[in-house]
């Protein structure tokens, strides 16, 4: 039973965590491979000019 | 200490800048621009390391361009790096003389070593050194060599400014010079000469900058008179092409005094240019490319990957997960949450990966060789005939990874019209997101023709781009000027680290993703399906999902897929197109694929699931990318107009599809 | 003569005046200008751009700009 109560707030919880990250980052316009603070990786394939 | 690296585009400052700091950071985007401003710490803590725009010369023609010169009026900067293409001697230098007439401790990279000499080009780095007063350290960015030594001269704390003034630009401008130098000194901290010098040439940043500390009618009267006194040498030109000029000439003696040039040796690049941009070939060439490359990802490698990965997935893993949660007595409540929600969700998600990493790895081959460019020689033709640029493509081409990246490839367009367009019609290329959804309903439906129904997709979403294109290019978006000037660097053979390294950045999104978005969106996905008005551990057609699906699914009716599960489905392919398959996965839970594919079946007919499939290929666009287009264009306007269209397009064709095929008896 | 190009022409600039002033500029930026020696690569089929090749570097222009270009032959 605890087992259950542990594994259900874990799972919530970090799904709660992340969605709120994800839509704050969509926001942002950052595609998902971005975990830079302020600007996106230009990593994500933008070619130098 | 502040190190600016500073030079001409594709000259692998990125690779260099890589080489010299440890970590580095993006700080943003230089205000009011597109570009973004990249500092790191140099290796061995000396100071920081400004990654500059790349530009040809110091006089911008765009904002862009513009932030170099802003950089060095406004900020400060203790020492320059000028990264020099060995192999384009004569073209980088003019931009290196204007940074040596700025009189700051300048040192210079000479990058490209062993591409000058496979072109038969020597250069005699200790000579360029001794003409231009500044340390020349030969480098070879990719691999990092010379890289330490580098590091060692920069950081030598005795590097005099460059005090030479290299080009005598004749009797008339130096008198000038001399002018204006008594006008500025006191007022500024730069280098009198350097501003008066980048003032005639045009440089409207440095105009303004000038105007601003000093008596403009001075300083007009002095341009006046020198404007006056030159044209009796100077043939009609302007004063700057004379400055530009005088320039050349001193290049020129440099070059003849450092170079040595053997005979003409053709190098592999156009041999290779020779074939693959043939007339005749070029576009069939690039065809069979893009059908070899689909047919890897999707039939010889992608699919049999993919279907390994779920055998493992809904077999052994399933099975463990299912003996622990019996060891540990969890309830059947995370049972199911377990089971029918995270493994079902992210489950169908992750077993894509395979395919997207292998889509991924080719566009980063297409990107890395530098044959994208050839591509956008290739293609422009048809997309002028539509109103786009040629250089239109290479977003397209990367939108079809993935869709924000894409759009902001688009920068690389000069022309604000064109590059508007390039943007809305970007979402139309059917990103990799959109891949599961299309692969299980081709597995459950057109099973003997996979590729093909597959390719048909992404060739609709092309071709309805352009015919969009033609429509809004002679309508909302009329353009009057377009900019077709395209550098064709030579063709590298990638290393296989850096396309590995591109391959996962990019794919790294995807599996991110899934462990975050899609895990969460799965987990409220099934609650709402498990708990409805009438209570929990609901029959699904009584859950919330159903019942919020049912609100919207008679939109849905005409085109063939009026249910709550599709519509619940197309509400989560907002947030992200993989959460339909997810959403999917959850509803028609079954214990395993051959009978999800079954269950599809009765809710779906063949063409109702074409219909489907052609919606979703062009509905709307995930919130990253809406949220990255209103970041490109800045306009609400064209950020709402985008998601507007795409509906209302995705719903025209559905209909005509739907609708037109069951006229013609294909039910 | 770039007028008439073929693959393979080589000849000096000696007028780049009439072309459009952006594609001009950005032209100068790559070094080519009056006086630069180019040589025609290729020629895309149905009037599309053209590459042309000036000291090792290959750019790729549209042929309506290419084509108010004056070249001497060489």
């Amino acid at each position: 039973m605890i087992a259950s109560v542990i594994i259900g707030v874990a799972i919530f919880g970090y799904a709660a965590w992340a969605l709120v990250k994800f839509i704050n980052k969509s926001k942002k316009g950052k595609c998902a491979a971005c975990d830079l603070k302020n600007s996106c990786s230009s990593q994500c394939g933008i070619p130098r000019k | 200490m502040e190190i600016a690296l500073i030079g001409n585009p594709n000259t692998g400052k990125t690779s260099l800048f890589n080489n010299l700091t440890g970590s580095y950071e993006y700080v943003g985007n230089w205000s009011g621009v597109t570009v973004e401003k990249k500092v790191g710490l140099f290796k061995n803590n000396i100071g920081q390391l400004i990654d500059l725009p790349g530009v040809y010369t110091l006089n911008p023609l765009s904002r862009d361009e513009g932030v170099v010169t802003s950089f060095f009026l406004n900020e400060t900067v203790d020492r320059l790096l000028n990264i020099l293409d060995a192999s384009q001697l004569e073209r980088n230098l003019h931009l290196t003389l204007q940074l040596l007439e700025f009189e700051k401790p300048a040192l210079i990279g000479l990058n490209m070593i062993d591409v000058a000499n496979k072109r038969g080009i020597q250069i005699d780095a200790s000579k360029l050194s001794q003409v231009l007063g500044v340390p020349v350290v030969p480098v070879v960015a990719r691999s990092g060599k010379g890289c330490d030594k580098l590091v060692d001269v920069i950081s030598t704390k005795s590097i005099q400014p460059a005090k030479k003034h290299l080009v005598y630009y004749g009797k008339e401008v130096e008198e000038a010079i001399s002018a204006m130098t008594r006008e500025l000194s006191g007022k500024t901290d730069h280098s009198p000469r350097f501003l008066t010098i980048q003032y005639f040439e045009g440089n409207e940043y440095v105009q303004s900058y000038v105007n601003g500390i000093a008596n403009s009618q001075e300083i007009n009267t002095i341009v006046a008179n020198l404007e006056l006194n030159l044209q009796k040498q100077a043939e009609n030109k302007s004063l700057a092409n004379f400055i530009y000029l005088k320039r050349k000439e001193v290049i020129l003696r440099i070059v003849a005094e450092v170079a040595r040039k053997s005979d003409s040796i053709i190098p592999l690049s156009e041999r290779i240019d020779g074939i693959v941009t043939n007339r005749i070939l070029g576009m069939p060439i690039f065809l069979l490319l893009m059908y070899f490359m689909f047919m890897l990802t999707f039939d010889w490698l992608g699919t049999p990957l993919s279907d390994a990965l779920n055998g493992l997935l809904t077999g052994p893993i399933t099975v463990g997960f299912e003996k622990v949660l019996e060891a540990v007595s969890a309830s059947h409540f995370i049972q199911d949450l377990i089971l029918e929600g995270l493994v079902a969700g992210v489950g169908g998600v992750l077993v894509f990966v395979p395919q997207i990493f292998i889509l991924f790895f080719f566009i980063s081959l297409l990107e890395d060789s530098g044959y994208m460019a050839r591509v956008a020689l290739v293609m422009d033709r048809i997309m002028e005939s539509v109103g786009l640029n040629g250089k239109a493509f290479i977003p397209m081409m990367i939108g079809f990874g993935c869709n924000v990246p894409g759009i902001m490839a688009a920068r690389t367009i000069e022309t604000p019209k064109e590059r508007l367009m390039t943007i809305l019609l970007t979402p139309l290329m059917s990103c990799s997101a959109r891949l599961p959804v299309y692969a299980l309903f081709v597995g459950a439906f057109f099973a003997g023709h996979k590729a093909f129904v597959v390719l048909s997709l992404y060739v609709l979403g092309i071709v309805v781009a352009l015919i969009l294109a033609k429509v809004f290019s002679s309508t909302l978006l009329k353009s009057e000027t377009s900019l077709f000037v395209i550098e064709l660097p030579p063709y590298r053979l990638p290393q296989f680290q850096s396309l590995w390294r591109s391959t996962w950045d990019k794919g790294k999104g995807f599996v991110r993703k899934a462990g975050t978005f899609i895990f969460a969106g799965s987990v409220f996905i099934w609650l709402l399906s498990y708990a409805g008005p009438g209570g929990v551990k609901v029959d699904m057609d009584h859950s919330y999902l159903a019942a919020i699906g049912n609100m919207i699914a008679p939109i849905f009716d005409p085109i063939g897929f009026g249910t709550w599960q599709a519509s619940a489905s197309l509400i989560t392919g907002f947030l992200a197109k993989e959460a339909i398959i997810s959403t999917m996965n959850i509803i028609y839970f079954v214990p395993n694929d051959a009978s999800l594919q079954g269950l599809l079946a009765e809710y779906y007919t063949p063409l109702a699931a074409y219909s489907f499939m052609v919606f979703i290929l062009l509905y709307i666009p995930c919130l990253a990318t809406t949220a990255t287009i209103y970041k490109e264009t800045g306009s609400k306007k064209w950020t709402a107009f985008s998601m507007i269209y795409a509906f209302v397009i995705a719903y025209v064709l559905a209909l005509i599809i739907f609708q037109g095929g069951k006229l013609i008896g294909l039910i | 003569m770039f007028g008439s190009l073929k693959a393979g022409d080589k000849g000096k600039i000696i007028d780049i005046s009439h072309v459009g002033h952006l594609v001009q500029r950005r032209l100068l930026d790559l070094g080519i200008t009056e006086g630069s020696e180019v040589c025609v690569k290729c020629v895309m089929p149905f009037g599309g751009p053209v590459m042309i090749e000036s000291c090792g570097q290959c750019v790729g222009i549209r042929r309506k700009e290419a084509v108010q270009i004056e070249v001497e032959r060489i």
